[in-house]
C-alpha cells in the first residue's frame, strides 16, 4: 500500500510543482477577469457623451421629464431642444451633437420617428432615447404606475412541486450549475490529459518496465488514476475560490451578485454525475496511454473522446428552448456526453429522478468499464513495442 | 541557388503527397459545401426537417397558459391577443387543477402588490426560466396594456418608437446592419486569414522539427547551408499556403454558383479587385512574420511535442483579433481596431477584417502594410540568424527566455 502511495504522491507532484501546472490555472481566472474588462472597456467606449438633440413637433416633450439614471457602466447622454432642424442640422454640422430626432406631430398616432446623423448612430444613444421618451409618456400616469413600468417585471418561474424557484432577471441562479460543469469538465479534460502522456511517456522511455519490478501493474494504474483525479481536484479547488472570490468582492458592486442562493441539492447532483464521469475518463485516457506507443498519436485518438464531452455545448440553444426533449434526454444518459448535458440542463429545467439517476448509474458502470479496460490494455501492452495493440485484442476474451 | 530549388521542390512534394493534406485542402470545402445543400434542403415541411424538430422539441403541449390576478388589474384583454391563449382563473386551486388535467400548459399569480413590488410569479412544470420568456412576455404586454387603462396605442409607443427613419448625411456608403451577410461576410475572412496563415506557418515549424527530431537535419546540413534551407522551405510552404487559398475560396465559389439557388450569396460576395491585391499583399508578408518565427521556435525546440507546446507562444498575438472579432466588424473605425489594424503581429488578420466591413482610409492600409513589410524583414533577418548549426543541431530544451534571447541575437 505504501508503494501505491509513493506513485500517486509522485505523479501527483510531477503535475502540480511545475510552472506549466500553475500557468495553465492561473490562466483561466485571469482570462475571465480580463474578458470582463474587455467588454466593460467596450461598453465605455462605445458610449459617446456627446448630447442628442430632438425637434418636437407633437407636444409631447414640450416639458420633458429627464429619463431615468443609467446603469454604470453605461452613460448618460443629455438630450438638448432645438426649435427648429436648421439649428440642430448646423450644430450636428458643427460636431456639437451625434444626432438629432425629430418627433412628427402626429407621433402619438403613427409612432414614426426620424433621425439625422454624420455617418453612424451608436445604440446606446437608440437605447436612451427610447427610454427618455418612454418617460415622457409615462409622466401624467399615477406615479406608482409609471414606475412598475419603467422599472418592468420580476417574474419568478417556480416549477409545479415548488421545489425550484428563479427569477427571469436574476440569472446568476441558472448561470451557476453551467459555470459549474464548464469548469468541471475544463479540469477534467487538462487532468486527465497529463494522465495519458505520463502513461505514454513512461511506456516510450521505458520507465514503465523498470517500475512493473517493483510495483503490480494494477497498483501503477491504479495510483496514477487517484492522483489524476486529486491533480483535477487541486485545479478545482483554486477555481471554485476564485469563483466565491467573484461572488464576495464582486456583489459589492454589481447587485445581481449577489442573487446567488446556494443550493445543496444542486450541488449533491453535480458531484454525484462528476464525480463517476472524471473516473471514467481518467480510466479513458490511461487506456489510450498503454494502447498507443507515441504521444501524438495518443492525441489524435484524445480528439475523439473530446468531441463527444464538448459536443452539448454546441446544443445550447437547443437545450434552452427545449431542455426536455428527446434530444436532450438521449444526451443525459449517453455516458460521454452526460456529464455537460446534465449540467446544462440543470440550470434551466427540473430533470426527473428517473433520467438522474439512469445517468448517474450509467456514468458508474462506464467508469468501472473504463477502469477495467485500462488495467487491461496495460497488461496487454506491457513488453511490446513499435507494435500497437488492437481494440479487439482488449475487449476479447483472451486471458491476460 | 539551385540547392534552394532543392528544398523547395522537396517541401512541396512531401506536403502535397500526404493524404490528411489533401483532404483539409479539398475535404473542408467539400463537407462545408454538403452543410450548406443539406440545410438548403431542410425547408420546411421536408420529412428530414420533420424528423429534426420533434428530436430537439418537447411533444407539443396546449398553447393557453392561466393566470390568477389577485391585485385586480386586469379588466381587459387586448383584441389582437387569441382568445382562449390566456384563461382567467379564481384561485390557485382551481388554476392547478386545470394544469394537472392538461387544460393549461402553466399559470402566473399577480400578487395583490403587484405594483409596488413588480412580481410575477410564474409556474411551469418543466421550471424552464430561460426558455420561458418568449412566452411570459404575452403576460408582460397585456399587465402593461391594464396598466396604462387599457391604451393599447400608449403600450405599444413605450416599448419605443414603432418606426425610425434613419438618415445619415455623410456621403459615404451605409453599411446596412441588418444585412446578416455585413458582419457574416468579415467574419468569413477573419476566419480564413487566421487559419491559413496558422496552418501554413505550423506546416513549417512541424517540418523543421520533425527533421530535427529524426536527426536528418544533421545529414542535410552538410551539404546544403542552413539560409538555403530555410529560404526553400518558407517560399515552398507558403506556395502550399497559396494553393490552399485558391483552393478553398475557388471550390467554394463554384460549389456556391452550383447550389446558388439555395443561397443568394454571389452578388452580396463581390468585393473590390482591390481586396484581392491587398488579401495577397497581407496574407504574403502576414505568412513571413509568422512562417520565420515558427522556424525559429522549430530550431531550437528538441522535438515536435514541445514544438507544438510552444507555438502558444509566437500565435498569441493573432488570436487576439479573433477575441475581439465583434469590435472589428461592427465598429471598424473605433480605436481598439485601428491599433489592432495596424500593429504588425495582429495586422494580416485585423486589416483584412476591417477592409472586408468597409470603409478603411488608404493611407491606414499603406501604413500597416509597411509596417508589416518592416516587421518581415526583421523577423526574417533574425530567424536566418538563429538558423545557425549549432542551435538547430543542438539538443538543449527549449525555454521561452532562449526564444526571445535568440530572437533578440544576444545567444
Amino acid at each position: 500500500m505504501i508503494k501505491f502511495w509513493r506513485v500517486a504522491w509522485h505523479e501527483y507532484s510531477r503535475h502540480v510543482f511545475r510552472k506549466r501546472f500553475l500557468f495553465a490555472l492561473f490562466s483561466v481566472p485571469i482570462l475571465i477577469i480580463f474578458m470582463v474588462i474587455l467588454v466593460i472597456a467596450m461598453i465605455i467606449m462605445e458610449t459617446s457623451v456627446k448630447p442628442v438633440g430632438y425637434v418636437d413637433y407633437s407636444g409631447l416633450l414640450a416639458e420633458a421629464v429627464a429619463p431615468p439614471r443609467v446603469k454604470w457602466p453605461d452613460q448618460t447622454i443629455p438630450m438638448l431642444a432645438y426649435k427648429d432642424e436648421t439649428i440642430a442640422n448646423a450644430d450636428l454640422q458643427a460636431g456639437k451633437i451625434q444626432a438629432y430626432y425629430i418627433i412628427p406631430e402626429d407621433y402619438l398616432k403613427s409612432g414614426a420617428t426620424k433621425v439625422i446623423y454624420l455617418d453612424k448612430i451608436k445604440g446606446s444613444a437608440e437605447r436612451q432615447f427610447a427610454s427618455f421618451l418612454k418617460a415622457n409618456l409615462l409622466s401624467n400616469q399615477p406615479s406608482d404606475i409609471a414606475n412598475r413600468i419603467i422599472n418592468g417585471n420580476d417574474i419568478i418561474v417556480r416549477s409545479t412541486d415548488n421545489s425550484r424557484e428563479a427569477s427571469q432577471n436574476r440569472f446568476i441562479n441558472i448561470l451557476m450549475p453551467i459555470i459549474a460543469g464548464i469548469l468541471f469538465i475544463v479540469g477534467m479534460s487538462t487532468s486527465s490529459g497529463y494522465l495519458m502522456q505520463s502513461v505514454v511517456e513512461e511506456k516510450e522511455n521505458r520507465t514503465m518496465e523498470i517500475m512493473v519490478t517493483s510495483v503490480s501493474p494494477n497498483q501503477l494504474m491504479s495510483s496514477k488514476v487517484i492522483a489524476d483525479i486529486l491533480v483535477g481536484v487541486t485545479q478545482l479547488v483554486v477555481w471554485a475560490i476564485f469563483v466565491i472570490l467573484v461572488l464576495v468582492i464582486g456583489s459589492n458592486y454589481f447587485p445581481w451578485l449577489r442573487d446567488f442562493k446556494f443550493s445543496g441539492e444542486m450541488t449533491g447532483i453535480i458531484l454525484a454525475v462528476m464525480i463517476p464521469a472524471f473516473i471514467m475518463i481518467s480510466g479513458l485516457m490511461a487506456a489510450v496511454g498503454a494502447t498507443v506507443s507515441e504521444a501524438s498519436e495518443g492525441q489524435q485518438i484524445l480528439g475523439l473522446f473530446t468531441i463527444p464531452i464538448w459536443l452539448p455545448y454546441l446544443f445550447i440553444g437547443v437545450f434552452i428552448q427545449n431542455p426536455n426533449s428527446p434530444l436532450a434526454i438521449a444526451m443525459s444518459l449517453f455516458p460521454l456526453t452526460a456529464p455537460m448535458t446534465i449540467t446544462l440542463r440543470l440550470g434551466f429545467t427540473t430533470i426527473p429522478a428517473w433520467q438522474l439517476i439512469a445517468s448517474v448509474s450509467i456514468l458508474v458502470i462506464s467508469a468501472i468499464g473504463a477502469v477495467w479496460l485500462a488495467g487491461r490494455a496495460f497488461h496487454l501492452g506491457m513488453l511490446r513495442y513499435g507494435q500497437r495493440i488492437r481494440w479487439k485484442e482488449v475487449i476479447s476474451h483472451q486471458k491476460v | 541557388m539551385n540547392k534552394t530549388l532543392l528544398v523547395l521542390k522537396h517541401e512541396l512534394i512531401t506536403v502535397l503527397s500526404r493524404p490528411s493534406f489533401l483532404f483539409v485542402i479539398f475535404g473542408i470545402p467539400i463537407i462545408g459545401a454538403i452543410i450548406f445543400s443539406v440545410a438548403g434542403q431542410l425547408t420546411k415541411g421536408s420529412s428530414a426537417q420533420i424528423l429534426l424538430s420533434s428530436l430537439i422539441s418537447t411533444p407539443s403541449t396546449v398553447q393557453a397558459e392561466g393566470y390568477i390576478d389577485q391585485s385586480g388589474i386586469i379588466k381587459t384583454i387586448p383584441d389582437s391577443v387569441e382568445s382562449g391563449l390566456l384563461l382567467p382563473f379564481p384561485d390557485e386551486g382551481s388554476a392547478r387543477k386545470a394544469l394537472n388535467d392538461g387544460e393549461i400548459s402553466a399559470y402566473y399569480i399577480i400578487p395583490a402588490d403587484y405594483i409596488q413590488s413588480g412580481e410575477i410569479i410564474y409556474i411551469r412544470p418543466d421550471f424552464n426560466p430561460l426558455g420561458s420568456s418568449s412566452q411570459s412576455d404575452l403576460m408582460q404586454w397585456i399587465l402593461k396594456v391594464n396598466l396604462l387603462g387599457g391604451d393599447v396605442q400608449l403600450a405599444t409607443l413605450i416599448n419605443g418608437p414603432m418606426s425610425t427613419q434613419k438618415v445619415a448625411l455623410s456621403p459615404e456608403p451605409q453599411r446596412d446592419a441588418n444585412n446578416l451577410l455585413t458582419y457574416f461576410l468579415p467574419y468569413a475572412v477573419l476566419i480564413l486569414f487566421y487559419i491559413i496563415i496558422l496552418s501554413t506557418a505550423s506546416l513549417l515549424l512541424s517540418s523543421v522539427a520533425k527533421e530535427k527530431e529524426n536527426r536528418v537535419m544533421e545529414i542535410l546540413m552538410v551539404s546544403v547551408t542552413p539560409r538555403q534551407l530555410l529560404t526553400g522551405k518558407i517560399v515552398g510552404l507558403g506556395l502550399i499556403g497559396l494553393i490552399q487559398v485558391v483552393a478553398w475560396v475557388g471550390t467554394g465559389r463554384l460549389l456556391l454558383a452550383r447550389s446558388g439557388t439555395t443561397f443568394n450569396l454571389p452578388i452580396a460576395f463581390q468585393l473590390p479587385t482591390s481586396f484581392l491585391i491587398w488579401g495577397l499583399v497581407f496574407f504574403l508578408l502576414g505568412y513571413a512574420v509568422y512562417a520565420s518565427l515558427m522556424a525559429g521556435l522549430g530550431s531550437l525546440v528538441p522535438n515536435l511535442r514541445e514544438a507544438s507546446q510552444a507555438t502558444i507562444l509566437v500565435i498569441f498575438p493573432l488570436m487576439i483579433p479573433m477575441f475581439l472579432n465583434s469590435l472589428l466588424i461592427n465598429e471598424p473605425d473605433s480605436i481598439i481596431s485601428v491599433i489592432l489594424s495596424l500593429f504588425p503581429l495582429t495586422s494580416p488578420v485585423a486589416m483584412m477584417t476591417r477592409l472586408a466591413a468597409g470603409g478603411v482610409p488608404l493611407w491606414q492600409t499603406f501604413l500597416a502594410a509597411i509596417l508589416l513589410a518592416i516587421t518581415a524583414m526583421l523577423v526574417v533577418r533574425s530567424v536566418a540568424r538563429m538558423f545557425r548549426s549549432q542551435t538547430i543541431l543542438s539538443g538543449q530544451p527549449f525555454s521561452r527566455k532562449l526564444f526571445f534571447n535568440t530572437l533578440m541575437g544576444k545567444a
